[in-house]
C-alpha cells in the first residue's frame, strides 16, 4: 500500500532524475540532502520535494512500487527515513552510520532469526520495521535530530 | 442422481447396487510444536511438519526432512541446503535466460535467506507437487556468494540454528511468493538474482511460473488454501509439546469442509493483510495471522517490556499479570467483516522453562503493525485461502477463523 500526501500538501519542488544517474554513495540517516539524490538513484526513482515549516520530505518513488521517504530538517541533516514496498530496501545505505547499531540490538535479541515486526529504540536511533514480502513498512529516526515541535506521529 | 437413488433405494430395499466410492486424497499430516531440530533445540512456538522431498523425476534420491517450520505468513519451501545433503538430495539451481542461475534474497524483518531456486518433487500427506519451484537455503555457500545488497537488512540467517528449523513451508495467502512485482519491473526489485559462474549475482525479474511457489496451489486436488487445526494448551503456564494437524484444501472434502455458521472471514488486501485497530485505538494496523511469529506481536508502550529472564528483550512482560487487551480485525475484501478478539498477555516470566508452546505471550516492541503469531492458533481451525481459489462461497486471499 502507498501512503500517498495529504490532500491541501502542495509539491512546492518537483526534481525529476534520471534512472541511469549514479549519485556518490553518501548515507542516508545523519546525512545531508545530497545523499538523498544518490539513494534515488540506486532505488532507480523519482524524487519529489515537499517544504514543510519545519522540515523538506524528500520522498523517492519506483516503478516497483517502492517508495522512501527521507526528512531534512533546517540544518540540512536527514533526521529520519521511512519506506513502504514489495521488497525491504537497502537499510544499510538508508541507516548509514547508523547501520551497526540497528543490526547490533538485534542481534541482541533473546530469538533472533524470524520476525515480521521489530522495533529497536535507544536515545541515540529508533528503528520501526515490519511486513512481508510483497509489503514492507517502516522508519528510522534519530530522536535527538527531531526539529522541535515536530511529533514522529504526526511525520507524513 | 438423488431420484436413481430414492428410485434403488426403493425398489432394491438393501442398497447392493452402491457406486464404487471415490477414496478422497489423503490430506491431513500431522503439525508439531515442539523445542525444535536436535541441532536447534529450544525454540518455542514453533509448529513443524515433516516434507518429503526429491530430486525432480527421481524415486531414489528423496528424504524426509523433518523440523519444517509452518508459516502462513510467507509463502514457498525453503529448505536447508547442508539438511539436503544429508539426506542425499542434490537439487540443482535453475537457469534463467543468459544461462545464470537463478537466486534468491526474501527480507524477513531482521535478517534474509539467500540460496538458489531449484525445482524439487515435494510431498506432503498424500498431496505432491511436482517440479515445484523451492529455494534452497544456501548455509554452506555452495552457490554464488551472498550480494551485498541482499545482506543490507540485518543477519543471514540461512542455517538450522539461524533459523531454528530445517526449513520453512510457506502456506500463505498467495501462489507466488513476489508476484507481479518481481515479473516485469524496468529495475528489477533486490529479491531475484541471476548469478553468473563466476559468482557475480543482478537483480532480475522472474516470471510467475519461476518463482518460489506456494506447494498447496500447485497440488492436482485441495489446492485452495490450507487450515491449521491445533488444540488449546493443557496448560497456561506453557505446554512440553503440541500436536494437531495440518489439513490441505478449504471445501474440497469433508475433513476440510466451511461450517455453517460462525466463521469470520477476512478477505486480504493485495499484499495479503487485513486490518487491526488495536484496544480502542483509530489507528489502523496492517495485519495478518501468522504462524511463523511466535508470539502476539504488536506496539504497545504502556506495556512493560521484559526487562530479565529468557524473554528479555522483544517480549512483554506486563506489571500485573494476566493484562487483558483487545483487538478488532476488519477485512480489506470480499464481503467486509470486523470482529473483536479478546485476548491475554501473561508474564513469560512465570512460564516453565522446558516447555515450548506457550499461549498468552506477547512480543514487542515492534512496528506499526499486528502480528496474530502462534498463540492465536491454539484452540482455533485457522483457514488460509490461496489468491482467485474460489472454496464455497469464499474466494481468496483470506484468512478465516
Amino acid at each position: 500500500m502507498i501512503h500517498r500526501f495529504a490532500k491541501g500538501r502542495p509539491l512546492l519542488a518537483i526534481v525529476a532524475i534520471s534512472a541511469s544517474w549514479a549519485g556518490p554513495a553518501c548515507a542516508a540517516l545523519g546525512g545531508d540532502a545530497a545523499s538523498v539524490v544518490a539513494d534515488g538513484a540506486e532505488l532507480h526513482g523519482v524524487v519529489n520535494s515537499t517544504s514543510l515549516p519545519q522540515y523538506d520530505i524528500e520522498e523517492i518513488t519506483a516503478d516497483t512500487g517502492m517508495r522512501v521517504r527521507e526528512y531534512v530538517g533546517r540544518d540540512g541533516v536527514v533526521f529520519a527515513v521511512s519506506w513502504t514496498g514489495p521488497a525491504m530496501p537497502n537499510l544499510q545505505r538508508l541507516l548509514g552510520t547508523h547501520y551497526v547499531e540497528y543490526t547490533t540490538a538485534l542481534a541482541a535479541l533473546s530469538r533472533p532469526g524470524l520476525h515480521r515486526s521489530v522495533r529497536i529504540a535507544s536515545s541515540e536511533l529508533v528503528v520501526e520495521s515490519g511486513g512481508h514480502l510483497r509489503a514492507y513498512a517502516g522508519r528510522a529516526y534519530l530522536p535527538k535530530l527531531i526539529p522541535a515541535g515536530v511529533a514522529m506521529a504526526d511525520l507524513p | 442422481m438423488l431420484t436413481a437413488t430414492l428410485l434403488s433405494a426403493c425398489i432394491g430395499g438393501k442398497g447392493t447396487t452402491a457406486a464404487t466410492p471415490v477414496v478422497p486424497t489423503l490430506n491431513t499430516m500431522t503439525l508439531t510444536v515442539d523445542s525444535g531440530p536436535a541441532a536447534a533445540t529450544g525454540q518455542i512456538n514453533h509448529a513443524y511438519v515433516t516434507v518429503k522431498v526429491c530430486a525432480p523425476g527421481s524415486q531414489t534420491q528423496c528424504t524426509n526432512v523433518d523440523h519444517v517450520l509452518l508459516d502462513t505468513g510467507s509463502v514457498g519451501l525453503r529448505l536447508v541446503r547442508s539438511v539436503l545433503t544429508t539426506g542425499g538430495v542434490t537439487l540443482n539451481a535453475q537457469t534463467d535466460s543468459q544461462g545464470r542461475a537463478i537466486e534468491e534474497c526474501v527480507s524477513f524483518v531482521g535478517g534474509q535467506t539467500w540460496g538458489p531456486v531449484a525445482l524439487a518433487d515435494v510431498t506432503l500427506a498424500g498431496e505432491s507437487a511436482a517440479k515445484l519451484p523451492i529455494q534452497v537455503m544456501d548455509d554452506t555457500g555452495a552457490g554464488a556468494p551472498t550480494p551485498a545488497t541482499c545482506g543490507a537488512n540485518g543477519t543471514l540467517v540461512n542455517s538450522v540454528s539461524g533459523f531454528g528449523a530445517n526449513g520453512l513451508l510457506g502456506v500463505g495467502v498467495f501462489a507466488e511468493d513476489c508476484g507481479s512485482a518481481c515479473v516485469s519491473a524496468a529495475a528489477p526489485l533486490p529479491v531475484y538474482y541471476g548469478c553468473t559462474t563466476a559468482g557475480v549475482c543482478t537483480a532480475a525479474n522472474a516470471a510467475l511460473a519461476a518463482q518460489v511457489a506456494n506447494p498447496v496451489a500447485m497440488f492436482a486436488v485441495d489446492n485452495t488454501g490450507i487450515i491449521v487445526n491445533l488444540p488449546n494448551l493443557q496448560n497456561a503456564n506453557g505446554d512440553a509439546s503440541v500436536q494437531g494437524e495440518l489439513i490441505f484444501g478449504i471445501a474440497t472434502q469433508t475433513d476440510n469442509a466451511l461450517p455453517a455458521t460462525g466463521l469470520t472471514v477476512l478477505g486480504t488486501d493485495a499484499n495479503g493483510d487485513f486490518t487491526v485497530n488495536y484496544n480502542g485505538s483509530a489507528t489502523i494496523l496492517a495485519a495478518l495471522i501468522d504462524s511463523g511469529t511466535d508470539a502476539y506481536t504488536f506496539d504497545d508502550p504502556t506495556i512493560a517490556v521484559c526487562a530479565s529472564g529468557a524473554f528479555i528483550g522483544g517480549y512483554y512482560c506486563p506489571t500485573v499479570a494476566p493484562q487483558s487487551v483487545s483487538a478488532v480485525n476488519t477485512g480489506r475484501s470480499g464481503t467486509i467483516v470486523s470482529n473483536t478478539v479478546n485476548f491475554a498477555i501473561a508474564d513469560p516470566n512465570t512460564f516453565v522453562a522446558t516447555a515450548s508452546a506457550f499461549i498468552n505471550l506477547a512480543g514487542g516492541p515492534a512496528s506499526k503493525n499486528f502480528v496474530w503469531g502462534m498463540p492465536f492458533f491454539y484452540g482455533r481451525k485457522i483457514y488460509v485461502g490461496i489468491d482467485q481459489r474460489v472454496a464455497d462461497i469464499y474466494t481468496g486471499p483470506y484468512f478465516a477463523y
